[in-house]
């Protein structure tokens, strides 16, 4: 009996979820989703086009300058030398431009000062050193690395943690699991489901799993192809060093599975909070405040959040340098971690709590159009 | 397991709103129609029967089913909304395709009774194009091919005839006597007196959520007191029939028709107005017909809700 009602259930579910991707897939409500899953996408691409701009422009300078240079050679250059000195270490610079700034005089009585500015620019093919001189003398140097496997990893774990997770999939997840019940009811449709001969909590499963399949096909390929973009304006040699000898596959294969997650404890939580609430925008508030304060709360009540335990299996630490406000900093910090098993644990208990939230929320749901 | 659909003590209130009160029912097989102006809680009770809604106090069961157990539930029953929405971007038959598999049919078996159901209410030639391009008369139809598409014991239908031609009427008609008469219970809602006279074996009648009458029209009429039976009379003698009726003190009012070949009469007491009428016949007056003239439901309705609402 009991294998029988599973396997009708099954069938049910997967009624459910051919019937739902279609809506999912191709609502018109729902496709600035794959805008926001987009976004990020386009920062990359953006990023290869700017980082290809700037690798020419170096390649540039560096074939016009008077001689090789080595990154060390243009390290080798400090405040305080003179423009002599600094065309004896480097040569001739390839790019400069000179300009004259007329400071007003200090009283009536004194003259108009005059200081001289050159502007050096050097390169070594990878890295561009610009120099900085008033009147001969260097007064700042500014070091623009080229590819650089440290900073860029920084770089995207920023991205993901900060716009693709905390941003983009929330409120991808809010626009598709709001909508499975919310959106039927106000498209007074949900008595379709409710007048077939199935449980609430089957219609209920079958929901939340076509919401996942959809979310997790838009934002895992939106994941993909931002981790192909990153690599890609890797020089080829720097490529293969970061996938295999630098974690780089095995830190893409946990940013898909961190995503995934995401799409899980996200969904699940909008999934009850469509049933719960008609206006989307009060519960949206509510989890993105809530999700934001998370480092603020205490040991508890962080642990029932779904970012606590997404930061907590993020590969790459953002640093946060002397500059940083104390409160961007609490944000970025991960004060508390948990090992990734308790925190994989964490969010799919979180996801089962509201799921068993939703699953008495869809017994007690009504058909009654008219309220709405 | 129970063979009525039993409502006990059922309240359904809005908020504040009252849908129905304190409505105890039990229903037999047949056809059962639902009868009341708009707002009187014909809807409620229909979607308090199919678990759409949930009685606020009092249970209803349907054939020993709860209704907060659609899975049992719907195996037993099928119910044509007045809802005219569907899940968007359907053709008529995925529409009863998805249902079907939704109820865990396999896919053969739902694209068989699909079709079957779909030929059943003649939109063959239609089944393959988008709901949202149906007509009215259409959409009522794919409606009620998903309410009879698994072969339900029990079939709720909300105003089912809405929107559909004359041909469509009497064939949907003959469909829910077919289906009656199998033993199911169909019940019906409807606005249109005269339908529901025709086809109803019996009749609830509804006003502001409370049930004001339940059985067979007949029996309903019987029991209001307050208006007297009419009776029409077919006979040569109207005249000498009345003189007679009024000596007896059984009719209370008596007028002759236009062209003297006949009366109408009231009477508080039919049974023994029709013993004396008997009575009279062997007598020696000639008459060719009695019949009731206020026994259909829209007698009944204008004598217990008022007439402001009704559809002839």
């Amino acid at each position: 009996m009991t294998r029988m009602a599973t396997k009708i259930w099954w069938a049910q579910i997967k009624a459910v979820i051919r019937l739902e991707m279609r809506k999912t897939f191709f609502a018109k409500r729902g496709l600035w989703i794959y805008v926001v899953a987009a976004l990020p996408v386009l920062i990359f691409v953006a990023y290869i086009v700017a980082s290809a701009q700037r690798q020419h422009q170096t390649s540039d300078v560096a074939r016009q300058g008077t001689r090789p240079l080595t990154y060390q050679d243009l390290l080798a250059v400090k405040p305080g030398m003179t423009s002599e000195e600094v065309v004896a270490l480097l040569g001739k610079p390839a790019r400069d431009f000179r300009w004259t700034e007329t400071q007003p005089p200090a009283t009536e009585k004194d003259k108009a000062v005059e200081i001289r500015h050159d502007d050096y620019r050097y390169s070594d093919g990878q890295s561009d050193l610009f120099v900085e001189l008033a009147n001969g003398k260097v007064e700042s140097i500014n070091i623009q690395e080229g590819t650089n496997l440290g900073r860029d990893s920084i770089m995207f774990a920023g991205v993901f943690q900060f716009f693709f997770i905390r941003l983009a999939v929330f409120f991808g997840c809010l626009g598709i699991f709001m909508n499975l019940f919310r959106g039927e009811v106000l498209d007074r449709s949900l008595h379709f489901y409710f007048l077939a001969p199935i449980r609430r909590e089957v219609l209920m499963v079958g929901k939340f799993l076509a919401g996942l399949l959809a979310t997790c096909t838009i934002f895992v390929t939106s994941e993909l192809l931002q981790t192909v973009a990153f690599v890609w304006h890797f020089p080829p040699s720097l490529r293969d060093v970061y996938l295999y000898h630098n974690h780089g596959l095995q830190h893409a294969a946990i940013y898909l599975g961190v995503t995934v997650l995401a799409c899980v404890g996200y969904g699940a939580f909008f999934l009850v909070a469509g049933m719960m609430f008609k206006n989307p925008i009060l519960p949206a508030a509510v989890i993105l405040i809530w999700e934001a304060i998370n480092p603020f709360l205490p040991n508890v009540l962080k642990q029932f959040s779904v970012i606590y335990y997404l930061k907590a299996l993020c590969p790459v630490n953002i640093p946060s340098d002397s500059g940083t406000s104390p409160v961007l900093a609490l944000l970025i910090s991960n004060s508390d971690p948990v090992s990734a098993p308790v925190a994989v644990l964490g969010i799919l208990i979180v996801a089962l709590i509201a799921l068993y939230a939703s699953s008495i929320q869809v017994r007690r749901m009504e058909i009654n159009y008219t309220s709405e | 397991m129970s063979d009525r659909i039993v409502f006990e003590d059922v309240s359904k209130f809005y908020g504040e709103i009252l849908g129905v009160n304190r409505v105890n029912l039990s229903i037999p097989p047949g056809i059962t129609s639902l009868v009341g102006p708009n707002g009187s809680g014909k809807t409620t009770l229909m979607n308090l029967m199919t678990g759409l809604v949930r009685p606020t106090r009092g249970r209803v069961e349907v054939l020993g089913y709860k209704t907060d157990d659609p899975e049992n539930l719907f195996k037993i029953l099928g119910y044509s909304t007045q809802f005219d929405a569907f899940p968007k971007g359907l053709t008529g038959f995925q529409f009863i395709y998805s249902y079907l598999r939704l109820a865990g049919r396999d896919d053969q078996s739902a694209e068989q009774l699909a079709w079957r159901v779909i030929e059943r209410v003649n939109l063959v030639d239609a089944a393959k194009r988008n709901i949202a391009g149906y007509s009215k008369g259409m959409r009522q139809r794919i409606r009620l091919a998903q309410a009879i598409a698994h072969d339900p014991k029990v079939l709720v239908l909300d105003e089912p005839l809405n929107g559909l031609d004359p041909l469509a009427r009497s064939e949907m008609i003959a469909l829910f006597r077919a289906t009656a008469a199998q033993g199911c219970y169909v019940i019906i809602s409807s606005h249109i007196l005269h339908e529901v006279d025709v086809i109803s074996d019996q009749v609830i009648l509804l006003s502001n959520g409370y049930v004001v009458a339940e059985g067979q029209i007949a029996t309903v009429r019987g029991e209001i007191q307050e208006h007297p039976t009419q009776i029409l009379i077919r006979c040569t003698r109207p005249r000498d029939l009345a003189a007679k009726m009024l000596e007896g003190e059984l009719a209370i009012e008596v007028s002759i028709h236009k062209d003297e070949h006949g009366l109408l009469l009231k009477t508080r007491d039919a049974d023994r107005f029709y013993l004396e009428l008997n009575q009279l016949a062997l007598n020696g007056i000639d008459i060719e017909s009695i019949a009731p003239a206020d026994d259909d439901v829209l007698s009944v309705y204008e004598y217990l809700i008022g007439n402001e609402e009704a559809v002839r």
